[in-house]
This record gives structure tokens, C-alpha cells and sequence, in this order.
């Protein structure tokens, strides 16, 4: 590694490579978000979509990925790759990326718990840039005047701009590396948007080897717990009561239970924190390892607002906030906050909220009553 | 284990929070202008290294890269208990992305010596990208666990569980590793006497306090400046810009009864629809 090439070997050529994400037989929705980013920056540059997945037993999920944009996908199906780990996945892309006449332009991950795993081996394998968490990402030029590295200055056409939100969302930054390629970023889940799929779409399927050797199986999976049907209705429901950390026990979730009754569509979320801990079973966990929500109503009792929690309900139309902390950041994006304690604040809701419920009762005898 | 472990931590010193943070217009961080702590993911990485020591025995060595004032972190991370600290400090460092960071911890490694495992934090509150832990276990050519949550060492084995989408993975790796610490795992303990009385000591004299907390530049850990600072990272800064608020103008409803409190959060919102009857 000490002889690598230096920084700077400028070069406009290359597609764009998504490396998409499969779990249990199912491409991540995140890949299909990257299909749908790289595909426009493909079309801007006039280069092509190449896309590859790694995995065990793929069946038709190349096709798929054709399906939602792709041109070209890199196959590599072997049974050592059929959960994620690192070192595997790391030996198949650098062998994939080393066997391609030019690198890609550009190289996209998810910022999920595997893409940001994988992403910053492959960067620095590579001794190339990578922007992390990115939610918006384009092509232009640049041209770059700063004089304290002469070997950098110049005007580039068509970079890589990955532009991702900084010290606690209040800054966006602009990064971007178009010295070297790939040009790598990873992007944060549910934030690009798909191509819709169209089943006449044609692609190339090539078949890429999967070479490890033994220090590529230093590490093994012995057990991986995985939510996997998502029967509860979390996503459809109208309001989502939802439960941190400060209700103290998982007892806390029988108050809960009695807020969320009171509405016609409810379910019952929560923070990661209490499901680790046990309170309350996985299909509830609402956030970035969770399900992303977008209720008419969210009521957070006593959840902090990590920004992990906050990604995935931070389009609920309104957001009710309990927490006896006023500097809690659930505070910073919650439409209604109310400082105080859950054990005194939700029975008084429930009270008040089944009063409404009489009220809008009244409400309809009134209306037959008058006809 | 039968041997006494070598138990590497990185920690990274950042602005403070709840101070704004100085920028400077190429949207690096004006560092003399911010207050400064440690990295509050790093104390997770922090109580692991001490764990481990204490569970299984071994000797804890903090590593930072940064500006001088950088040597506080190290010397908090011996208030904890750690045993002693290098600190890379060059002003051919300024404006290392994720990339040169990543090299130039890796060489400050290898100059501290042999380890068994290298504990790093989640990610950092300020450049945020959670990435230099995987670049330096490239560098190093380690396997890796991150998002860890919880391990334990059982036969010159790693037993860890790690956070995955939707659930979680228990994962077995070999001996060296790198392993980034999740902000759910334990926290930091307190700090302990011995360590603070040891810093006191330290501080009054400045000569054994450069045996223990070793400040190292370029030159002496052999790193090639090139590969270094604004001239060996990939990446720049180009642009920043304000976002402002996050969206959310949140009404604040404090200091009355629950009763009222209620009230005026149904005064401002309209949830009549929603319920049920
Ligand atoms: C890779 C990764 C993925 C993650 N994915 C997710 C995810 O999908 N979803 C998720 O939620 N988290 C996720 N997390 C974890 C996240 O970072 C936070 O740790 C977590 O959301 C915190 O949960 P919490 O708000 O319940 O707990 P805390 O942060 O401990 O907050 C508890 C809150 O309760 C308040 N409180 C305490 N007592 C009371 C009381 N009596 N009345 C009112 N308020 C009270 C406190 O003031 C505090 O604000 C993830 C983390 C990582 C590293
Ligand atoms: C607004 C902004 C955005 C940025 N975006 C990017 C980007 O997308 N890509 C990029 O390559 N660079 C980026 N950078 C530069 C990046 O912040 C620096 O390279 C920084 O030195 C290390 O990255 P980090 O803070 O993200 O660390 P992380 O990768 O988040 O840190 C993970 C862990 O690595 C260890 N660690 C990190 N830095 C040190 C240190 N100095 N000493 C000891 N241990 C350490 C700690 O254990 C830490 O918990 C950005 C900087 C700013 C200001």
C-alpha cells in the first residue's frame, strides 16, 4: 500500500456502479433509491448504469435491478457470500473493480449498517474519496483555485457532487474528490427516489468469480435475527404512539396502549433503545434500523429524538413530543412539544382524548337528529 | 486469554455541542475558536477498552491526532484508567479528510506497537462519517465489527453482536481486530481516583507526563506528508450552506398542570377526526 498511485490522476471516463443491497432474498428499497440516483447521473453524463449483488442463491434479482434502471449488473452468487460480511464482499468488489478496463466514475452505497461498513474499505483500498450519508447528489463542474496542492488546480467537468447535512443537520456540505475515481458516496435510506419499474426494461447479466482465500473467512456470522414479515400495521396506521427510554419500564407500554386505544388507527412504535432492552418486540422499532412512518399523528413519550430515530418519522404529519427535558432535540423538529412526565402528561390525555371521542359521538347523534 | 492483551483506543477531540462550533469559510472547523471535548461516541470505545482490560487483563493505550490542545482527551482517557496515550499533532495534518486521517492513525499504530484490538468510536459528532474505523482496519488489513453493541473474548475469539437493519447479528472474529463501539453499549464509567491522582501527578511534571502521554509528529512515526492533510485527501470541502431550522417550529407547552398542559396542545391541534367513537 505504501507504493500506491498519487492522489491526483484526474480522468472523465467511467460509469456509474451501484452496489445494491439484498437481504433474505429481497433487494434493499435503498439500492432501488440508488438505481433511480445513478440512473440520472449516468443520463447527464452519458455513461452507463452498472450495478452489482453479492449474495447466495440470487434467483431473479439481477433482472430486477435491469427492471429498475440498471444497463449492466455483476453477478456474484456463492454461498460464502450469503450473509453480509465484510471481508468477503470487500474481496469480491475489489476483484470486480480491478478486472473493469477503467474504474467507474462513480460508486454508490446506502448508508445503511452494510454499506457504510463496506464503503470506506473499498475507498480506502482504492486510496480514493468517499462522502458519507449523503442526500442529495449531482453532476457539474468545479473548478478548483485553492494553491496549496498546485497538482489539484484546475477545472473539472463533470463531478461527483455529494452534498450531506453536517453538525446535527444545520449545515449542508458540498464534498467532493474529482481527482481520482471512483468517485465514492454513500446515501442515506428513503431519502432517493426509485424509478418505477418497467419489466421491458433490457440489461446485461455478467457472471463475476468469487475468489476468497482464508484470510477473507476471519470473521463468520453465527446468527443473524432479522424481522422479517412486517405484518404489523405500523406503516398504515393513522397515529403512532410511540415509547422511549424515559417510560423507565416495558409496564410503561400498557399506558400506551391505552393512548394509542383511543384513536380509530393506531399501533404502538418505538425507540431502538427499548427494544434492545427488551420492552417491546422488533416490528415496532421505529427509525433508521426500523420502520420509517409517516402517521397523521406521532406521539414520541419519552424518546431523546437521536437523529437514527428521527429519519424515520420525521415526516409524520404532526408530532406530539413528551419529554421532561427541554433540551431533548425531539424538540428541534416536533410540531407540539410538552415538557414534562409521561406518567403525568398521558393519563391526562387519555382523559381528554376520550372526552373528544364522546364529543364527536354527540357530534354525530346531532347530525342524524336534525334530519 | 492467556496472555496480557494489548488494547489500542482512538479518540478524537471536538468542538463542543453546545458552543457554536467556529467554521471556517472552506468549511473546515476553526478549532481555536470552539470549546472542546472528547468525542462523546469515544467514551463508548473508551469504556470497552477498559472493560476489556479488566475482564481479561492487558494494558490500554489512547491515541489521538489533532492540535495540541488535543492532549486533554488523552489525558481524561487516563483519569478512566487508561495506561498511557501517543498524540500525533503536525500542522501538515490541517484538513485531513477521512482517507489521511485514516493513514496517518495507521501509521501512528504501527509506531505504538503491537495490539491485539483497536477500539474506535461509532462515528464523531463533528465530521460525522463513521468511517476512518473501517479505513484504518483497511490499512491494517483487520477483520472488523461495527456498530458493536456488546463482545465478549472467548479463545482467542471475538464474540460480538452488532446492530443490523431490523434486528441484529452475533458475529465471531479472530484476534487482532478493530471493532467500532455503538452508542448503545455501556457507559462510560466514572473516572477513578488512581487515574486522577495520576494525572495530577502528571501534570506537575512535564517530563513524565511525555512518557506517558508521547506527543509524535510525521517525521518521527516515518508517515509521507503528501499522503497527509489538504494534499493527501481525495475529498474537499466545496461548499457549505445554512439549512436553518429543522423544520419543525415546535410550540412549546411548560409549566402548567398536565390538565392545561393538555389543553393547549388540543387548542392548537386538530385531532378530532382521528379518534375514535
Ligand atoms: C446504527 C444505528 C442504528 C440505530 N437505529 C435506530 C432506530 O432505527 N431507531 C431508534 O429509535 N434508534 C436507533 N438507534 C439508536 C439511537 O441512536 C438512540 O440511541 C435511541 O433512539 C435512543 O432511544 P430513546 O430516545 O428511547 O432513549 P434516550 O436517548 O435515553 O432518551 C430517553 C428520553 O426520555 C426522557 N425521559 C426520561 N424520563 C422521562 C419521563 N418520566 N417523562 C418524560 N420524558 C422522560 C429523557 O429526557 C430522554 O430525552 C440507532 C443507533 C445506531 C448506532
Ligand atoms: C462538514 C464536514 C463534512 C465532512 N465530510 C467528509 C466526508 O464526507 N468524507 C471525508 O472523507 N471526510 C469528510 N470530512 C472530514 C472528516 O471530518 C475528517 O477527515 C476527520 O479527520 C475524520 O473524520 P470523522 O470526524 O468523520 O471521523 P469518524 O470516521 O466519524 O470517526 C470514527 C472514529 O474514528 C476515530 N477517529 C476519527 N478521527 C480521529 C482522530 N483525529 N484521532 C483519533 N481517532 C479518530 C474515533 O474513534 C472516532 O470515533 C468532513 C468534514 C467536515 C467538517
Amino acid at each position: 500500500m505504501e507504493n500506491d498511485p498519487p492522489i491526483v490522476q484526474f480522468c472523465p471516463k467511467g460509469n456509474v456502479l451501484v452496489v445494491a443491497e439484498q437481504s433474505l432474498g429481497q433487494i434493499q428499497p435503498v439500492t432501488l433509491e440508488l438505481l433511480g440516483a445513478g440512473r440520472i447521473l449516468a443520463d447527464k453524463m452519458g455513461k452507463d448504469l452498472h450495478c452489482v449483488i453479492m449474495g447466495y442463491d440470487l434467483g431473479d434479482l439481477p433482472n430486477q435491478l435491469i427492471h429498475y434502471g440498471a444497463d449492466v449488473v455483476y453477478v456474484a452468487d456463492d454461498e460464502a457470500l450469503q450473509y453480509y460480511r465484510t471481508l468477503p464482499y470487500r474481496r469480491v468488489l475489489v476483484d470486480l473493480l480491478d478486472s473493469l478496463q477503467e474504474p467507474p466514475h462513480t460508486m454508490l452505497l446506502g448508508s445503511s449498517t452494510t454499506g457504510r461498513d463496506l464503503a470506506p474499505r473499498i475507498a480506502a483500498h482504492f486510496e480514493t474519496g468517499l462522502t458519507a450519508d449523503c442526500t442529495e447528489l449531482d453532476i457539474g463542474p468545479y473548478e478548483h483555485k485553492s494553491k496549496v496542492d498546485p497538482t489539484k488546480l484546475g477545472l473539472y467537468p463533470n463531478c461527483l457532487y455529494a452534498i450531506r447535512p453536517s453538525f446535527g443537520e444545520s449545515l449542508k456540505a458540498r464534498i467532493l474528490g474529482p481527482w481520482k475515481n471512483p468517485q465514492m458516496a454513500t446515501t442515506r435510506p428513503g431519502v432517493m427516489i426509485p424509478l418505477k419499474i418497467d419489466t421491458s426494461r433490457q440489461g446485461q447479466i455478467h457472471n463475476i468469480p468469487v475468489k476468497l482465500n482464508s484470510e477473507d473467512l476471519r470473521l463468520i456470522v453465527a446468527e443473524t435475527v432479522k424481522e422479517v414479515s412486517s405484518g404489523l400495521k405500523l406503516t398504515e396506521a393513522e397515529v403512532i404512539v410511540s415509547g422511549g427510554y424515559g417510560l423507565g419500564s416495558k409496564e410503561g407500554f400498557e399506558l400506551l396502549e391505552q393512548l394509542a386505544n383511543c384513536f380509530n388507527s393506531n399501533a404502538i412504535g418505538a425507540s431502538r433503545k427499548v427494544v434492545d432492552l427488551g420492552w417491546i418486540p422488533y416490528q415496532h422499532q421505529v427509525g433508521q434500523t426500523g420502520k420509517t412512518v409517516r402517521p397523521k399523528l406521532y406521539i414520541a413519550c419519552g424518546i431523546s429524538g437521536a437523529i437514527q430515530h428521527r429519519v424515520g418519522m420525521s415526516k409524520s404529519n404532526i408530532i406530539i413530543a413528551i419529554n421532561k427535558d427541554m433540551d431533548a432535540p425531539i424538540f428541534k423538529f416536533a410540531h407540539q412539544g410538552i415538557i414534562g412526565d409521561i406518567y403525568q402528561i398521558v393519563p391526562e390525555l387519555i382523559t381528554q382524548f376520550k372526552a373528544l371521542q364522546n364529543k364527536s359521538a354527540l357530534g354525530g347523534k346531532s347530525v342524524v337528529g336534525s334530519r | 486469554m492467556v496472555k496480557s492483551l494489548n488494547i489500542f483506543v482512538l479518540v478524537k477531540q471536538v468542538p463542543d455541542q453546545g458552543s457554536k462550533a467556529g467554521l471556517n469559510p472552506d468549511g473546515t472547523i476553526d478549532r481555536a475558536k470552539a470549546k472542546r471535548m472528547l468525542n462523546p461516541f469515544d467514551r463508548y470505545a473508551l469504556q470497552a477498552a477498559l472493560h476489556t482490560k479488566k475482564q481479561y487483563g492487558g494494558k490500554v493505550t489512547a491515541i489521538s491526532m489533532g492540535p495540541p490542545p488535543a492532549i486533554e482527551v488523552l489525558l481524561e482517557t487516563i483519569e478512566h484508567g487508561a495506561d498511557r496515550g501517543f498524540l500525533l499533532s503536525d500542522r501538515r495534518l490541517a484538513a485531513s479528510d477521512t482517507l489521511a486521517t485514516a493513514y496517518a492513525l495507521y501509521k501512528t499504530v504501527l509506531y505504538a506497537g503491537q495490539f491485539d484490538l483497536i477500539f474506535c468510536g461509532l462515528q464523531t459528532t463533528d465530521g460525522d462519517t463513521a468511517q476512518v474505523g473501517p479505513q484504518l482496519a483497511e490499512r491494517l488489513q483487520l477483520p472488523q465489527v461495527t456498530y458493536c453493541e456488546d463482545f465478549s473474548l472467548e479463545n482467542d475469539k471475538i464474540l460480538a453482536k452488532r446492530i443490523i437493519e431490523g434486528g441484529y447479528q452475533k458475529v465471531v472474529s479472530s484476534l487482532p481486530g478493530l471493532i467500532t463501539v455503538a452508542n448503545s453499549y455501556h457507559p462510560l464509567e466514572y473516572k477513578s481516583f488512581k487515574g486522577a491522582w495520576r494525572v495530577q501527578q502528571l501534570q506537575r511534571n512535564p517530563e513524565n507526563l511525555q512518557k506517558i502521554i508521547q506527543t509524535i509528529d510525521l517525521d518521527i512515526i516515518g508517515a509521507d506528508p503528501d499522503r497527509c492533510g489538504l494534499k493527501g485527501s481525495p475529498t474537499i470541502v466545496a461548499a457549505t450552506e445554512k439549512v436553518g431550522d429543522l423544520g419543525g417550529n415546535c410550540h412549546m407547552h411548560e409549566g402548567k398542570s398536565p390538565y392545561d398542559l393538555v389543553q393547549e396542545v388540543l387548542a392548537c391541534t386538530n385531532l378530532q377526526e382521528l379518534v375514535s367513537n
